[in-house]
């Protein structure tokens, strides 16, 4: 990452203080390549985290301007800041899988809704590992967790052909997209399709905690175990197997299809500026 | 100057836009509604914005994005969507956003009545989120005028100090029709006495240095000043840190930035009748304050020797009102007794401290009267409706 690091990212927060093995710094570096690859500036973007794993352990490490939102709100922040910065700035959150769908998804649901022009890339450790490995809204059926330890068996948003990009999709979502950390130029590749959609983006990313969800699940902190694990039961679209849990590439792409959140709503209140001012 | 009949909710949604204010974002509450109402209608005619949140805690949160981006911004409700702001003002407070929030109290808990006046949080305006360590600012209009003013007065604080200051109303400020002057150009905002300060940004690295220093410009994004604010103990340049030395930094600035520049705000009260020495003093804000004026008067009238004591800066409590030794009633809307602690800890062991509470109605004149009589004869009080322990 060092080119990329030198460029982008700050010296004093990389490398993060995430776990040995933890699979967040794949998903952080596809983002950082796609930002790189599409020629944007650090000025270019301002980036945004919640909390938890993902949150934490990208805050601050953009060069640029950063902010953190509480637990599942950074979404509202970001629709004001979308709403008061100049159109051609990007705004990036990173955020959890705990954040997104679960604490926030209100606050997601109603960005989707407005098409707010946010490339949300939602990192997904399968359930709330900064806690210590409380199962979430994405946990796979049956897994171990510490608030599971007879199996996950409560319904989620990936249980019983449920996925929740679909409720995305119909809140109006304008980029969808589905990867594992493993997934390298293929995600990059996704990731620069949502940063340019005038609207909605999401990148849900799963990736690897052999920290807290392999120790409980598989039974250990082995990395190559937990990298396996997600791997062997993800596939790209069109590719899947009986086993696969996370079919990977795009889910849906209206991108530019409908009017943005705030460039809609300045339209609308120039114009009724212009007949307050005759 | 032009002069209107019209509710608080307009004379507040004038005052702000004239402080500066070009981003509301709200959410449909009785009373506060037609404030969210009016700025919807107001605000895009002079350029701002109105967004109506997916729910209160959106609402606030979408306040901090367009404070974040350079606006100066407001939101308003009632206590039923106050008590959902815990969240962004912690986050606001943190981060040392400058924001104003106004809350039409009715009365509670939960829903209650909502076309009913209520002062139920007092305490919940001092403490609207978790976790301690940090001042604020809270000023309460007595009338649509007041509230204007107080409204301007707050985004010129919320500048200075860069935290979210709060108006604590009532049902009966916000949805009062009542004659309203709208100062027309900057000189007639000068000679009502409203003052300005307008959206600085801070150019970092070192954004907020760990002393008691106001007028420092807040953190606004999108300048590439390497700007960085979160909700976890910040060292001075923004970073999270867990240490607890950083944590004393951040937690002096928040308390004492506020508490060592209380001239800003405390000379926002009103005393009637207090020049004498008055044997009873009457403590009071808001819209109980006018019945409690009234009745001040012609209780005067009647030889009693009886003064009123109106806060506006209702936190950080102006304790200085209190060391007098005499005789203090607070008279509040709710029936639990919450402006009377602080009178009581703000007044000591020698003074003697009563209370009055209204629950969802308004005391009468009568009534007062009646109990300024009672205090200076020395007879027991008992609370209107229900009978409780005295105070």
């Amino acid at each position: 990452m060092d080119y990329l690091s030198k460029k982008y990212l700050r010296p004093r927060k990389i490398p993060s203080t995430a776990c040995s093995g933890c699979g967040l710094g794949m998903n952080h570096k596809a983002v950082v390549q796609a930002i790189y690859e599409l020629g944007l500036e650090v000025e270019d973007i301002v980036w945004g985290t919640s909390i938890g794993c993902a949150g934490r352990q990208t805050f601050g490490t953009w060069k640029g301007d950063g902010f953190a939102g509480t637990h599942g709100r950074v979404y509202a922040i970001a629709r004001g800041l979308r709403l008061t910065l100049p159109p051609e700035k990007k705004i990036i959150l990173t955020v959890g899988d705990g954040d997104a769908f679960g604490i926030g998804l209100l606050h997601l649901i109603h960005s989707a809704r407005s098409n707010a022009d946010l490339t949300i890339i939602v990192n997904d450790n399968l359930g709330y590992m900064s806690t210590g490995g409380q199962y979430g809204w994405t946990t796979p059926h049956g897994s171990k967790t510490d608030s599971s330890p007879y199996g996950m068996y409560e319904h989620n948003l990936m249980s019983d052909g449920m996925d929740v990009l679909g409720v995305l999709k119909h809140a109006g979502a304008t980029f969808l997209a589905r990867h594992v950390a493993m997934d390298g130029q293929r995600a990059v590749e996704s990731i620069k399709k949502g940063i340019r959609n005038r609207g909605l983006s999401l990148i849900h990313m799963v990736y690897p905690c052999p920290t807290n969800f392999g120790s409980r699940e598989l039974g250990t902190r082995d990395t190559i175990k937990m990298y396996d694990y997600i791997k062997s039961q993800s596939a790209p679209m069109g590719e899947e197997k009986e086993n696969t849990l996370w079919a990977t590439g795009i889910y849906h792409d209206t991108s530019d299809s409908r009017p943005e959140f705030s460039e809609n709503i300045h339209k609308n209140i120039e114009k009724i500026r212009r007949a307050a001012a005759v | 100057m032009k002069r209107y009949l019209e509710t608080g909710n307009f004379a507040i949604t004038e005052g702000a836009i004239l402080a500066g204010c070009r981003f509301f974002a709200g959410y449909p509450i009785t009373p506060a509604t037609e404030l969210a109402e009016a700025m919807s209608f107001r605000l895009p005619q002079v350029g701002g914005m109105y967004i109506q949140g997916e729910d209160e805690c959106a609402a606030l949160h979408l306040c901090i994005g367009g404070a974040l981006g350079g606006y100066k911004a407001m939101t308003a409700t009632s206590g039923p969507g106050f008590i959902l702001y815990a969240d962004p003002y912690g986050w606001a407070i943190g981060c040392e956003i400058p924001l104003v929030v106004l809350n039409s109290g009715r009365v509670g808990p939960v829903s209650g009545i909502t076309g009913a006046p209520g002062q139920g949080e007092f305490y919940l305006t001092r403490y609207p989120t978790q976790g301690g360590n940090f001042e604020t600012i809270v000023l309460a209009p007595n009338s649509a005028q007041e509230a204007m003013s107080v409204i301007v007065e707050s985004f010129y604080l919320a500048e200075r100090f860069r935290t979210p200051v709060t108006v604590l109303a009532d049902q009966l400020i916000t949805d009062g029709f009542e004659d309203i002057s709208v100062p027309e150009n900057e000189g007639e905002m000068k000679e009502m006495g409203f003052r300005t300060w307008p959206r600085k940004i801070n150019k970092g690295p070192v954004f907020y240095p760990s002393t008691d220093e106001i007028d420092i410009p807040p953190v606004v994004l999108g300048h590439n000043t390497g700007a960085l604010c979160s909700d976890w103990t910040p060292t001075e340049e923004g970073y999270d840190i867990e240490e607890v030395a950083a944590h004393h930094k951040h937690a002096y600035r928040l308390i004492y930035k506020v508490r060592n520049h209380k001239e800003l705000f405390n000379n926002l009260y009103e005393k009637n009748f207090m020049d004498d020495d008055p044997e009873l003093v009457v403590v009071s804000y808001g819209t109980p304050s006018r019945v409690v004026n009234t009745a001040v008067k012609k209780a005067r009238q009647n030889g009693l020797k009886v003064g009123a004591l109106r806060l506006i800066n209702l936190w950080p409590f102006p304790d200085e009102h209190f060391k007098k030794k005499t005789k203090y009633l607070s008279v509040e809307l709710n029936w639990d007794g919450q402006l009377v602690r602080e009178v009581q800890r703000a007044a000591g062991k020698d003074s003697e401290v009563h209370f009055m509470g209204s629950c969802g109605d308004l005391p009468t004149v009568a009534d007062l009267i009646e109990t300024f009589e009672k205090i200076l004869k020395g007879q027991p009080l008992k609370r209107r409706g229900w009978e409780l322990e005295e105070w």
